[in-house]
Parts: structure tokens; C-alpha cells; sequence
């Protein structure tokens, strides 16, 4: 899905554009120079680094952190899973005992209890489950901003290195991915529940 | 469901592998492997019995979209149904899912209603 990148020919058929990039970006580097910013750009340079590996383990963190929700969840619903079927036995065999609910009339009421307890908290715990996809939007969300200050630390480095980008690096995509969308407000290019998704796919006769 | 279904989940994100692997237990499909990107996913595919993809899109190596074109391009596996669970939410990206022969499109976060919903549908439009 990938298309050519800019190559020398888009480059000569906007040969005026080109000129001008290039004089914009030596007129930025002989300011930052004159200005003496270009310690401070250097500083900053030196410090993407270290925010990519804030934010990598921020990601590795809550990865990991999701990953134990998910652990105890998983065993949190075999016991529910176990209550219930425990309660469920003990009812049966209260109504097959007629001398104990005669008993103790309340023993039915609070096996069923049991039974729709145990149910409820594993709906609930399901709930928990699906909490944890945050950590697959975050990340995905946390991998994009690492990969711009990727980017961001190389073309500061090809400034401070003096060099003129031309046509920077980086592969030009027909179909870049979006990922997950931060701020829907205002954008009609995007959906923002699965209802949109399905509206959309019915008007396409899907 | 008549005949038990093995399922084939893809998704570079383990938790998130995890969630629709439990899901899919709960709503009845316990028979699941796992994959992390479409080129693994392709290959498992090419090599086991699997009767559903449930597919991320946004992933390394093969996305989405090159799983799904290369399911549909394979004699073998163009019968597979596969429904994307993104969070792709672009409009375009959806008809493009549906124009390349996707059985589903759910976006990320979801709920386990949604999945069992769009999995009854795509099994009752199948026949399965």
C-alpha cells in the first residue's frame, strides 16, 4: 500500500518550493546560531532520548500492570464460577430435603443468593477485564508520540549537523494508519461508537 | 453453534489477546490460539485448521489490512471469516475493511455484547 516517495521528480516539478524550504531551514540554523540557541536545541536534542524511555516505560509499566488485573481477574471468575455452581447444588439439594428448608426456611433464599451474587460479581469482573484495553489504546497512542520524538531528535540532529533536509527521511505511506483517536471533537472523518461503524457499514449495504 | 470453532486471534498487544481470548470463552468459543502480527497469524493459518479471525489492524511486520488481503487472495483461506477489532476508527478505513472483504468491524473499547452481537451475525449471515 505503500507509494513512491517524493522523488527527484516531484522535486523538480516544485523546483521554486524546494528553493525556498531550503533557504527557510539555513535562515532558521544561522538564527539559532546567532541567537544562541543551538546549545539550548543541543539540550533538547539530548533529551528526547530520555522522554522516549520515559514514555516506553510508562508503556511497559501499565503493560505489565494490566497484565496482573488480567491474572487475578481470570482467577477471581473460576472461583466465582465455583461459588456458584457450589450454591447451585446447594439449593437443589435443599428442595430435595424438605426436613431442611423446614428447618431453616432462609437456607434456600440464601443459596440463591449465592448463586446471583456469584453471577454478579462476575459480570463485574468481566468489566474489570475489559477496563485493561486501555492499555492497548494508550500504547498505541504512547508509541506514536515515542516515534515523533524520534523523528523530531533526527531533524533537530540534521540541523545542528548543518545539513539541508531534502525530502527527509521516513517512508511516505498511500494508507498511514491512524491509530486511536485522542480528540474526536469536530472531526467528520473518524467514528466515535460502534453505532457510527455499523450505520456506516449499513448504508454501504454491508 | 452446531460444530465447536477454532478461532485465531491477532494482535500485537498481549492484554488485548488476552481479553478476546477470555471473551470468547465466556461467550462459548474456548478453542482460540493467538498471534501477534498478521505475517505470524498467515502462517499459523497456512498451517492449522482455523475457522474465524479476529484481527487488530494496526500492527507491525503485516497489518491488518495485508492479513486480511492476503486471507482473501488464498484459495485456501479466502472462505475464512474476519472480523476487525480496531481502533481504526477512521470511516475510511472501515469501508476499505468492508470493501476487502472483512465479515465485521468493531472498534476499540468495546464490550463483550458488541463482540457477541457482531460474531451471532456473521454466523447467521454464514450459515454457521
Amino acid at each position: 500500500m505503500n507509494h513512491t516517495p517524493d522523488t527527484p521528480d516531484s522535486q523538480a516539478a516544485n523546483p521554486d518550493m524546494f528553493r525556498k524550504l531550503g533557504a527557510i531551514t539555513r535562515q532558521l540554523h544561522d538564527a539559532l546560531k546567532e541567537l544562541g540557541y543551538a546549545d539550548k536545541l543541543q539540550g533538547t536534542v539530548e533529551q528526547l532520548p530520555d522522554a522516549q524511555s520515559r514514555l516506553s516505560y510508562i508503556a511497559r509499566l501499565t503493560g505489565e500492570a494490566a497484565e496482573k488485573v488480567l491474572s487475578q481477574v481470570e482467577e477471581g471468575k473460576k472461583e466465582q464460577e465455583q461459588l456458584a455452581q457450589r450454591g447451585r447444588e446447594l439449593a437443589d439439594t435443599i428442595r430435595r430435603v424438605p426436613a431442611l428448608a423446614k428447618a431453616m426456611p432462609e437456607l434456600l433464599e440464601w443459596s440463591t443468593d449465592v448463586v446471583a451474587l456469584a453471577e454478579k460479581t462476575d459480570a463485574r469482573l468481566t468489566e474489570i477485564m475489559m477496563a485493561q484495553d486501555f492499555h492497548d489504546l494508550t500504547g498505541q497512542v504512547i508509541a506514536r508520540v515515542v516515534g515523533l520524538a524520534g523523528t523530531i531528535e533526527e531533524q533537530l540532529l540534521g540541523l545542528l549537523l548543518e545539513s539541508v533536509p531534502t525530502g527527509q527521511p521516513g517512508q511516505d505511506k498511500a494508507h498511514e494508519l491512524a491509530g486511536p483517536v485522542v480528540n474526536a471533537e469536530g472531526r467528520t472523518d473518524v467514528v466515535t461508537d460502534q453505532k457510527q461503524v455499523d450505520d456506516l457499514l449499513a448504508s454501504l449495504g454491508f | 453453534m452446531s460444530t465447536p470453532m477454532k478461532f485465531l486471534i491477532v494482535d500485537d498487544f498481549s492484554t488485548m489477546r488476552r481479553i478476546v481470548r477470555n471473551l470468547l470463552k465466556e461467550i462459548g468459543h474456548a478453542d482460540a490460539d493467538e498471534a501477534e502480527d498478521g505475517a505470524i497469524a498467515l502462517g499459523k493459518l497456512k498451517a492449522g485448521a482455523f475457522n474465524f479471525v479476529v484481527t487488530d489492524i494496526n500492527m507491525p511486520n503485516m497489518n491488518g489490512f495485508e492479513l486480511l488481503a492476503a486471507i482473501k487472495a488464498d484459495e485456501k483461506l479466502k472462505h475464512l471469516p474476519v472480523l476487525m477489532v480496531t481502533a481504526e476508527a477512521r470511516k475510511e478505513d472501515i469501508v476499505l475493511a468492508a470493501q476487502n472483504g472483512a465479515a465485521g468491524y468493531i472498534v476499540k473499547p468495546f464490550t463483550k455484547a458488541t463482540l457477541e452481537e457482531k460474531l451471532a451475525n456473521i454466523f447467521k449471515k454464514l450459515g454457521l
